[in-house]
């Protein structure tokens, strides 16, 4: 196998996805979804802890006490702590109006309240009235949360003596905000983004290859003193190239952002071999089909069940790009890039074999 | 009749041909993977998800806490003595020293308090509800009723708050006031019933539970839940739902896309072109397999969760919107990797379309311009009438159409075949539907029917530029919806003029104007009464038609815009058409900050 003869594969792929301005739909795309991903954020993040929404407002909630007196009537009055206002302005109503108002929303949660007494044997159940599935009745839910929580607490130790158990205490302090996105970026963005490059390179390189057979310009491509086995490799080397650009271009992205990123180039480093994986598994399927819509359908259901059986492994690469990005990796991840390594190996060991095969056939044939 | 047969013969062609190449290759693998998927599902099932082992680093003195801590893979921990801990402190991100927890400080360690947090109410959970006498480890519990209503579209258009101004004295309802029974003081299950179900949601993964729910609802207890239960209603359930039925609806256009592909390499598709079938009978024929697929598809996937099937009917204009797009990727790329990239690129725009404003359910009337929407409705349970499925379906309806319309004029040799650039292809594929003999009408419908699209690029651009600081923000849409506006009115004349520049004299130059300004009035104007028909009574359709009397000053900004691009056509050629829609832009944003925004003078 000759370099000079890769780097002539290499570089008319590269010409061809310049010519075709494939490259500028690529650009595109990765700020198109940069933008949407982090109007997405502000979505997911609620998602993932709508309490982060109740930051947003320094709103006062109106609200509706029904039912009987209790502690509870206390807790919705007052502030949640000393620093901060009121959350609600409370109004004593009769249910069935107070319903009816908050279905003009002009209030936003209606509470009622019966007359079981806190040491009774029976439970205390609060009906509580609140809008459908919008984002306002979110936040109002989320400080009703911390009040039913308080009271909560005082039934129980009401109750206390008719417990058997206690659970480990750990008391933990109130949290000061912040720390919101901080998972849902190092922990889903940036493995899934740093990796989509990879699965793009492995779907281009089927491309590729079955572009070959079904224009058939194969024959005149091997007529010519590069081998089968170079022009394979030299489509996986220009996919392969591919891999870092891209993914570093999302790293510089999100660094834009704001979001700082430790250990950058190991993360690199961890995309550039395990993508190799990809990219041969998407080489040795195009090999085998030599035509695009059998190969993309079988491949891409392959990379479904790789990607799930990884994310199931502990300390799978995905996870190590978080760690990396996070700066908790150990030593380990040198573990982890070795066994990627073996895998390229083999799989590259077969891809040779194969397009060896192939390439007798086709020579003899 | 004759027609019929044909499109008939074309479809079991099609099924054949694609059956012969799947059953022989594709199938035995494609079995195997099933089966490894299944199993694959099965074990991570089994093990979790380990995308974010490790990411936080925790110390702890006591090792009760510390295997209380460790069953959660997200924590490293470490457990020494208080003295280490406290003067090794910056290399945790949490310690906890005698059952007292401090936070460090960094965005980590914040992350990483909050995961502990919800940790520790799990398990504390999981203590209480083996207690014998549960209502006292469980003392109140929440009945939540919700309500059903939708915000105002007219005081969110007036920037008012929604909600009444604060005041003493108690909020009165309007409207009549229905007669609420006063709930019962019992829960309607029996104890071992509630720990049952205490257990179950214990054990859950709750953040991927919440999602799931959405889908099935298999919870037993009803409305009832205990306070720390009280997750918050979701208002982005929605997502769920896109990976449910877009995405399978994405791939099975793509076997569509490739079969259109797939007839243009190496002019295999000449013998099928050479039959005297017409060509909207092979497209027709080709693409039912498919469409009939995806609905089996989406009839089955609606079967599973079982939803209801009334979403069929919105997600129809869906498939026919991504089938046209798949007929045009089709026909449009050179190469596979064009192809690939194209339609990677088409699908994450339509997605995202169709996603985002669905987030807003039940919010906002806005949120019924996607389908989706009305899945999420009807899931919820919720009707929706005929009006809202024409106002969220009608641009679907309305590109699909116009793609398919395109698709048939120019499924022929020499636009199939032929190996032209992408840009340049396009202006072939449009310069296709302008009729010779009546070029004005054709410009004139060919402006009026870009008006959907524009739509859809320009609600696409309020999400997107809705991230930056606002002044940014609604400067940047002000440009980008004018330079829209002014690319979707060049279209046409730059066609007319790439077509025959000879044709371009001062008189057609003119009248080609004209046509397309008109055109682009006429259809904005009639979009936004269809779309907009459910708020016609509102004082919003009032200012839109009886704004009819000074309807001469959009037309003439419209006009000036096509003009500027017409001219620069004619001084500079092809070349002026960037020079062109620039100066346009221009000139539009002006006419938008002064008239809009009254920001000049």
């Amino acid at each position: 196998m000759k370099a000079r003869h890769l780097s002539i594969i290499a570089r008319k792929e590269f010409r061809g996805l310049f010519n075709e301005r494939t490259i500028l739909l690529a650009v595109l795309l990765q700020l198109f979804i940069a933008l949407f991903s982090s109007f997405l954020m502000v979505g997911l993040t609620s998602m993932y802890d709508p309490s982060s929404l109740s930051k947003y407002s320094r709103y006062k909630y109106n609200i509706a006490y029904a039912g009987n007196d209790s502690a509870l009537l206390g807790y919705l009055e007052s502030s949640p702590d000393i620093n901060s206002p009121r959350d609600f302005r409370v109004y004593r109503m009769d249910l069935s109006t107070a319903v009816a108002a908050l279905k003009e929303r002009k209030l936003s949660a209606v509470v009622y309240v019966p007359d079981t007494s806190p040491a009774a044997d029976e439970p205390v159940k609060i009906t509580l009235y609140t809008l459908t599935n919008d984002l306002q009745s979110a936040i109002v839910d989320v400080k009703l949360k911390d009040v039913f929580l308080k009271y909560e607490k005082d039934l129980r130790q009401v109750r206390g003596s008719r417990l058997s158990e206690q659970p480990v205490p750990v008391r933990i302090p109130k949290t000061t905000g912040g720390g919101d996105f901080y998972e849902f970026v190092y922990g889903l963005l940036i493995p899934l983004l740093v990796f989509m490059p990879a699965i793009i390179a492995s779907a281009l390189v089927i491309d590729l290859i079955t572009e070959e057979y079904q224009h058939e310009t194969l024959e005149t491509l091997i007529s010519t003193p590069i081998t089968f086995s170079e022009m394979v490799w030299g489509k996986v080397l220009a996919c392969e190239l591919l891999v870092p650009i891209q993914a570093g271009a999302w790293l510089l992205l999100l660094m834009v952002n704001g979001i700082a990123i430790e250990n950058a180039g190991l993360i690199l480093l961890q995309v550039v071999v395990s993508s190799l994986i990809l990219i041969l598994l998407g080489a040795l399927t195009a090999l085998h089909y030599r035509e695009r819509t059998a190969a993309q359908f079988i491949f891409s259901t392959a990379l479904v069940v790789v990607i799930l059986f990884v994310l199931a492994l502990p300390s799978n690469p995905l996870n190590l790009l978080t760690r990396l990005a996070v700066g908790t990796a150990g030593p380990e991840q040198w573990i982890v890039l070795g066994a990627t390594g073996v895998i390229v190996i083999v799989l590259g060991y077969l891809t040779q074999k194969y397009a060896e095969r192939v390439g007798k056939s086709h020579h003899t044939g | 009749m004759g027609r019929l047969t044909d499109i008939w013969t074309i479809t079991r062609w099609e099924v054949k041909k694609s059956f012969n190449m799947m059953s022989r290759e594709v199938l035995p693998f494609a079995i195997v993977l099933f089966i490894l998927l299944v199993a694959v599902t099965g074990f991570a099932a089994q093990t979790g998800m380990h995308l974010q082992d490790g990411m936080y680093r925790v110390g702890v003195d006591d090792p009760e806490v510390a295997s209380l801590i460790a069953s959660d893979a997200r924590f490293t921990v470490y457990q020494e003595d208080q003295f280490t801990l406290f003067d090794n402190r910056n290399s945790f991100d949490l310690i906890i020293v005698h059952g007292l927890l401090y936070p460090g400080q960094t965005d980590r360690a914040k992350a990483a308090q909050k995961t502990l947090e919800r940790d520790y109410a799990k398990y504390v959970n999981s203590v209480y509800n083996q207690e014998a006498d549960l209502f006292a480890a469980y003392p109140l519990w929440i009945d939540v009723q919700t309500v059903k209503s939708e915000l105002s579209f007219l005081s969110t258009q007036a920037g008012q708050y929604v909600q009444a101004a604060p005041s003493r004295a108690a909020p009165v309802p309007q409207g009549e006031i229905s007669a609420i029974p006063t709930p019962s003081s019992s829960l309607d299950f029996t104890k071992e019933e509630l720990r049952q179900e205490l257990i179950k949601t214990g054990s859950k993964n709750t953040q991927i539970s919440r999602y799931t729910e959405v889908l099935a609802s298999d919870s037993t207890m009803g409305s009832f839940k205990t306070p720390s239960q009280l997750s918050p209603p979701l208002p982005f359930d929605s997502i769920i739902l896109v990976f449910v039925f877009i995405f399978p609806l994405y791939f099975t256009s793509q076997f569509f896309m490739m079969s259109i592909m797939n007839e243009r390499i190496e002019r295999k598709g000449e013998v099928l072109l050479s039959t005297p079938v017409a060509s909207s009978s092979i497209i027709l024929g080709k693409m039912i397999p498919y469409f009939a697929g995806m609905v089996a598809i989406c009839i089955a996937l609606t079967l599973y969760v079982r939803a209801p099937l009334i979403i069929i009917l919105p997600l129809i204009p869906v498939i026919i919107f991504f089938l046209a797009n798949a007929l045009l990727i089709g026909m449009l790329s050179r190469s596979f990797k064009e192809l690939s990239f194209i339609s990677i690129f088409f699908s994450t725009v339509a997605t995202s379309y169709l996603f985002f404003p669905s987030i807003f359910a039940n919010v906002h009337v806005i949120s019924l311009i996607s389908p989706l929407t009305l899945i999420v409705l009807s899931i919820q349970g919720n009707p929706w009438t005929i009006t809202d499925y024409l106002y969220s379906t009608s641009l679907f309806w309305l590109t699909g159409a116009v793609l398919f319309y395109i698709g048939m004029k120019n499924f022929k040799e020499e636009r199939l075949f032929s190996e032209k650039p992408l840009l340049p292809r396009i202006r072939e594929f449009l310069s296709e539907i302008i009729s010779r003999k009546h070029p004005f009408i054709s410009v004139f419908l060919l402006t009026g029917f870009s008006i959907p699209f524009v739509f859809m690029v320009q609600l696409m651009s309020l999400t997107l530029f809705f991230n930056l600081p606002m002044p940014y923000s609604l400067v940047l849409l002000l440009i980008f919806a004018a330079l829209v506006e002014e690319c979707a009115k060049g279209v046409g004349i730059y066609v007319l003029y790439a077509q025959d520049p000879a044709f371009f004299t001062w008189k057609n130059m003119l009248a080609a104007c004209a046509a397309t300004a008109i055109g682009f009035l006429v259809a904005e104007k009639l979009l936004l009464f269809i779309t907009l028909a459910q708020i016609t009574e509102s004082v919003f359709g009032s200012i839109l038609f009886l704004s009819l009397g000074v309807l001469w000053m959009p037309l003439l900004l419209h006009f000036a815009g096509v003009l500027i691009v017409a001219c620069s056509l004619k001084f500079w050629g092809r070349k002026g058409l960037v020079i062109g829609l620039v100066l346009a832009t221009a000139v539009h944003c002006l006419y938008n900050l002064y008239f809009i925004l009254g920001w000049i003078g």
